[in-house]
């Protein structure tokens, strides 16, 4: 009896010790599974961070400035390609290209102090005209920015698409850019707006405006105009190269 | 100073995971109708966000996603064993990660940011502690 008892008792302690020993090693096999997955994940977390921060703003989709543009226009009423007060008596007539590196770096530099100085307090407003000089990408990106426009986010697509711009010579427009383009700038009807842009009518106003600045005789991208109470009717200022210039002439037209 | 029960640690998580599905409801719900979640505080980041190109991803609000993981992580905290263990480590270590990456994109990227995006991705680091502790002090033993 006390013999087979202890035999038995011997018996259940090694089976009891293999158990214990097969659940430590399968403890064991899970956390090694799931410290893998930790460091896998942090792995990818990190090479999407590089990634991303090695993207440059030529003409990728995913855009820079946003919070930027966003933040510049703030509070300003935006209608068609018109940035300011409706009620504002001087209008400054810009007619650019897209496409335009010149325009960009007037976009960045020298149209925002003048958004600030005149625009922003009700003074004057400007309106963007499409001035297609470049190539024929500069067609399509006028049309959007005209249907961003009927949404009432038509400057926030003009100061995006700047801030986004590629190479003058390359070919970065497609449908794709445009529509990250018009996300970006905060479009509320996406569909809409893809449906406007490719309206003959559209593209006919990008055409309608071209020759617009054509008549008045300028030949290069950015050119402005100003019109006020104060000015000879629509005086044409060529490519002013300061933002005071600009403000010269609107608180002359005032 | 010992770990907690894994009966605790499953009900807060319980908890929080089902917070998130509201949270990341709302946030899919807003975008749905062409609009963005509102800010409470205001300062338009939520609106900068919503409209930026990262809110995106295959053409899917991300907050669908969200919705997901949120779900699949309180089914593992309603359930037992090393399988419900391993997954909810799993998903909360994915949103975690992804968590972190969104809130690189918002400070550096975008530049603007967004309430209910910085709530999210509190509770998902919430939920990736809770089943971090889980796993760590329970997986491979009895239920």
């Amino acid at each position: 009896m006390s013999g087979k008892g202890s035999r038995e008792a011997r018996r259940e302690e090694r089976l009891r010790a293999e158990g214990e020993s097969e659940q430590g090693e399968r403890r064991k096999r899970l956390l090694q599974i799931g410290s893998a997955a930790a460091f896998l994940v942090v792995a990818v977390v990190l090479v999407l961070i590089v990634i991303s921060a090695n993207k440059t703003s030529g003409g990728d989709t995913n855009l820079e400035d946003v919070g930027l543009v966003a933040k510049q226009l703030k509070g300003i009423p935006q209608n068609g390609l018109v940035l300011g007060e409706s009620s504002a008596k001087v209008t400054l007539y810009e007619f650019g290209d897209l496409k335009c590196p010149v325009c960009k770096g007037f976009s960045e530099e020298i149209v925002p102090n003048v958004i600030d100085s005149k625009v922003r307090d009700g003074e004057a407003k400007i309106e963007f005209k499409n001035f297609t000089i470049i190539d024929e990408e500069s067609t399509p990106a006028g049309a959007a920015a005209i249907a961003a426009g009927a949404q009432g986010h038509g400057w926030s697509f003009i100061e995006l698409f700047y801030r986004n711009q590629g190479s003058e010579t390359a070919s970065y427009v497609t449908d794709e850019f445009l529509t990250e383009i018009a996300r970006g700038a905060g479009v509320p009807d996406i569909a809409r707006w893809d449906k406007d842009r490719k309206s003959p009518k559209t593209v006919a106003e990008v055409e309608s405006t071209t020759q617009e600045a054509e008549k008045l005789g300028f030949t290069g991208t950015p050119s402005f105009a100003v019109e006020g109470p104060g000015s000879n009717g629509l005086e044409t200022l060529g490519t002013p190269g300061s933002s005071g210039a600009l403000e010269e002439a609107i608180d002359a037209a005032s | 100073m010992s770990a907690p029960s894994e009966g605790t640690l499953r009900r807060v998580a319980t908890f929080v995971a089902a917070f998130g599905i509201g949270v990341a409801t709302y946030i899919a719900i807003a975008d749905s109708g062409g609009g963005s979640p509102v800010c409470i505080a205001g300062g338009g980041g939520c609106e900068t966000v919503a409209n930026s190109t990262y809110s995106h991803l295959l053409g899917v609000n991300i907050a669908v996603f969200g919705i997901g993981g949120y779900v699949l992580l309180l089914a593992a905290s309603l359930l037992r064993g090393d399988a419900a263990r391993m997954v909810g480590f799993g998903v909360a270590l994915v949103g975690f990660g992804y968590s972190v990456y969104l809130t690189y994109l918002e400070l550096f990227k975008i530049e603007a940011i967004c309430q209910w995006c910085v709530a999210s991705a509190v509770l998902m680091t919430t939920l990736f502690a809770l089943n971090a502790i889980r796993m760590v002090g329970y997986v491979g033993k009895p239920a």
